[in-house]
């Protein structure tokens, strides 16, 4: 019994982070209704980044406040610079410079940090484990599930609760309606791809001492975050957050009885889904 | 207009050939000697295809790129780290720039895959890794294994940790859910039963796993007195990272049965590496003339010491180069006839290639990390416990009849 505790306190601190993936990408898709294939390289950028900024400053906490802003800084120039001018050219291309731009970033990585992977390690005070009774569990993760849950209300509580939120979620919605009403579009889709890397980018500063840092680390992420995101329902915000705790609880229950198939059943509980759902699990189209 | 016709196109096909393709081939067969090195340079193994042509390069340089009195010519192909595109490629370095000697790929299954190719065009092919099969179940006159079998690396990380560890007698395995993966566990727990450990867990998980947390808390559960991992690349390090944050290590050991050695240590930080004992083919403090100077060459190219990648490949090339000494001719019968029994004082140290089974027998090594302050330099990981080279008992042999050319 404990065990499954266990797994399933392990599977929500691991489906956070899924669902601050999802978050992000659903946000991107659903406003640009681009499928943002850069969405993993900019996970592994934010990683990358951290360990850059923590051996600049010599302080994690810094690290963790700059390297995200420093992803989303690179998602507005990429919107501004390269998806922006491929509106018009029509969905495909703006398809595939996201695919391209991924392996670019990936090969960039390998440029500037090299091919080998690295570890790195949490900060001092949190390493270590605390004994909840039921199971043993690191620090580290803990702090994380609490930082990645933070950040998922935030950020719903940004566009639900905010003008600017209902903007963006209107921009989902109907584009035309809120181009219509005299807003720029345009400056709506920079600022939601620049807080989606801006959400990516923190998932993967948050995620490198966990599963340490390899320039490939990225296409990992991104299935799992298209799985999030179509399991969720395109566009949907609460969904996306359901969607990333629900693959990470029957992932990491899977795992505690049949481990072989812990990989299998993140696409196994979306084809049931979809089957059932076609529309995802709150999603309306 | 043109009036070409299929018969033309035909001709002109068939001239194409005789003037393009067909003088390749002989050219090559009479002055020439042609290797592919097969290594992945996109796909799985993409990190390793490059170090495997380094070592490789390297053997052939040391010779001025000659045997025999005659010029080599080292031809490469990306393998893909698919058995499709491995293959295919292979084939046609065979039939298009006449290559007979083929080194390579990297990964198990899909060596496997090249070696049928090898059997089929009649070439002889060399390989390195995890899989039993090669010199096994599957065992033919071309093929030829150069790392330990399973069992011999089983044996001496199983036995020689015991010796050190007395009392750490429930275990808990991580298994890679693929061909190497079952083939080192197998004996694993074979040889555990000697020694009366009680395996309280064995849990596989897919190749490629990055999240590893679900099967470390699992492991924890089990209360073991020591976790060991079969699986390879990065796999065991993402495996070792949570093992460390979930606080197993240092208070347990940790064992990477099967390891690459230099690369995979070298992505673990120090504080992870402590009580982490590592069973491997090759580790660069090897105390073999051979091993000395490959080590001081690679290094002051490379920075970096050579892990068990590049040094396979090294040493396989080696291998196959005394072959052609041995046999004196390029002739691929007589090639794979000279390497039956082949003997050599290599970079492992002792190596014969057995000719029943063209396994080769060999030390295997089992380090033990050193903790962050008995490390004198950044590269000092380790210290080399012990080396085993117990043979595959007759009783566990596959290949009862490695058959005619």
């Amino acid at each position: 019994m404990s065990l499954l505790a266990g797994q399933i306190l392990n599977g929500i601190a691991t489906g956070m982070l899924y669902a601050l993936m999802g978050l992000g990408l659903s946000l991107i898709t659903g406003i640009l209704n681009i499928p943002n294939f850069a969405h993993g390289a900019l996970f592994a950028v934010g990683a990358y980044l951290l360990v850059t900024a923590v051996n600049v400053f010599g302080n994690f906490w810094i690290g963790l406040v700059v390297a995200p802003v420093g992803v989303a800084l690179l998602g507005l120039a990429i919107e501004y610079a390269g998806i922006r001018r491929l509106y018009a050219a029509g969905h495909d291309y703006q398809l595939l410079f996201t695919f391209g731009l991924s392996l670019i970033l990936a090969e960039a990585i390998i440029l500037v940090w090299g091919p080998v992977g690295i570890s790195h390690l949490p900060p001092e005070i949190l390493r270590g484990g605390v004994d909840l009774g039921f199971t043993f569990y690191p620090k580290y993760r803990l702090f994380v599930t609490g930082v990645a849950g933070l950040l998922v209300f935030l950020t719903w509580l940004f566009l639900e609760k905010t003008r600017y939120g209902a903007i963006m979620r209107a921009g989902i919605e109907n584009k035309e309606m809120v181009s219509l009403l005299g807003i720029d579009v345009h400056r709506l889709f920079t600022a939601a791809f620049a807080l989606g890397a801006y959400l990516a980018g923190i998932a993967g500063a948050l995620t490198a001492p966990i599963r340490g840092l390899s320039p490939g680390m990225g296409v990992d992420m991104l299935g799992i975050a298209f799985v999030v995101v179509a399991l969720g329902g395109l566009g949907n915000l609460l969904g996306a957050i359901a969607a990333g705790l629900l693959i990470g609880v029957a992932q990491a229950v899977v795992a505690a009885y049949w481990t072989e198939a812990s990989t299998v059943v993140i696409y196994a509980v979306m084809a049931a889904v979809l089957l059932v759902r076609p529309q995802g699990l709150f999603g309306i189209r | 207009m043109s009036k070409l016709k299929r018969r033309d196109i035909l001709k002109i096909g068939a001239l194409a050939a005789t003037g393009l393709g067909f003088p390749a081939i002989l050219r090559a067969q009479s002055k020439e000697i042609v290797i592919l090195g097969l290594w992945d340079q996109t796909g799985a193994f993409s990190d390793i295809g490059p170090l495997n042509d380094r070592g490789m390069r390297m053997a052939l340089e040391e010779r001025d790129m000659k045997v025999l009195g005659r010029p080599i010519r080292y031809v490469t192909r990306d393998g893909a780290t698919q058995a499709g595109a491995s293959t295919r490629r292979a084939e046609e370095a065979v039939d298009g720039e006449g290559a007979r000697f083929i080194i390579g790929p990297w990964s198990s299954g899909v060596a496997l895959a090249v070696s049928e190719v090898a059997k089929r065009k009649k070439v002889v092919h060399l390989f390195s890794g995890g899989t039993e099969d090669i010199s096994g179940a599957r065992c033919h006159r071309y093929s030829f294994q150069w790392a330990a079998s399973p069992y011999t690396a089983a044996k001496t990380v199983v036995d020689n940790f015991m010796k050190a560890n007395p009392k750490a007698k429930r275990w808990h395995l991580l298994v890679a859910d693929y061909a190497f993966g079952w083939s080192v566990e197998k004996y694993v727990k074979e040889v555990g039963k000697a020694h009366g450990i009680e395996f309280v867990g064995a849990d596989r998980h897919p190749l490629g796993e990055r999240e590893f947390s679900n099967y470390v808390q699992k492991a924890a559960a089990n209360k073991p007195d020591v976790v060991a991992m079969v699986n390879f690349g990065g796999d065991a390090v993402a495996g070792a990272r949570e093992i460390f944050n979930f606080g197993l290590t240092p208070r347990l050991p940790l064992i990477m049965s099967w390891s690459s050695g230099v690369e995979e240590l070298v992505q673990l930080a120090p504080e992870i590496r402590d009580n982490l004992w590592v069973g491997t083919n090759f580790y660069y403090t090897a105390d073999t003339p051979v091993a000395k100077s490959f080590v001081k060459s690679y290094q002051a190219k490379f920075k970096l010491p050579p892990g068990y990648a590049p040094s396979a490949a090294y040493s396989m090339t080696r291998m196959l180069l005394a072959g052609f000494d041995k046999a004196k001719s390029d002739d691929v019968q007589a090639v794979v006839k000279a390497l039956e029994g082949l003997e050599m004082n290599d970079i492992v140290g002792p190596m014969r290639v057995d000719g029943a089974t063209h396994q080769t027998l060999r030390p295997y090594f089992l380090l033990r990390c050193k903790p962050k302050a008995a490390m004198k330099h950044e590269l000092d990981f380790a210290d080399v416990v012990a080396t085993g080279d117990a043979p595959l008992p007759k009783e566990y042999a596959a290949c009862k009849d490695i058959g005619s050319f």
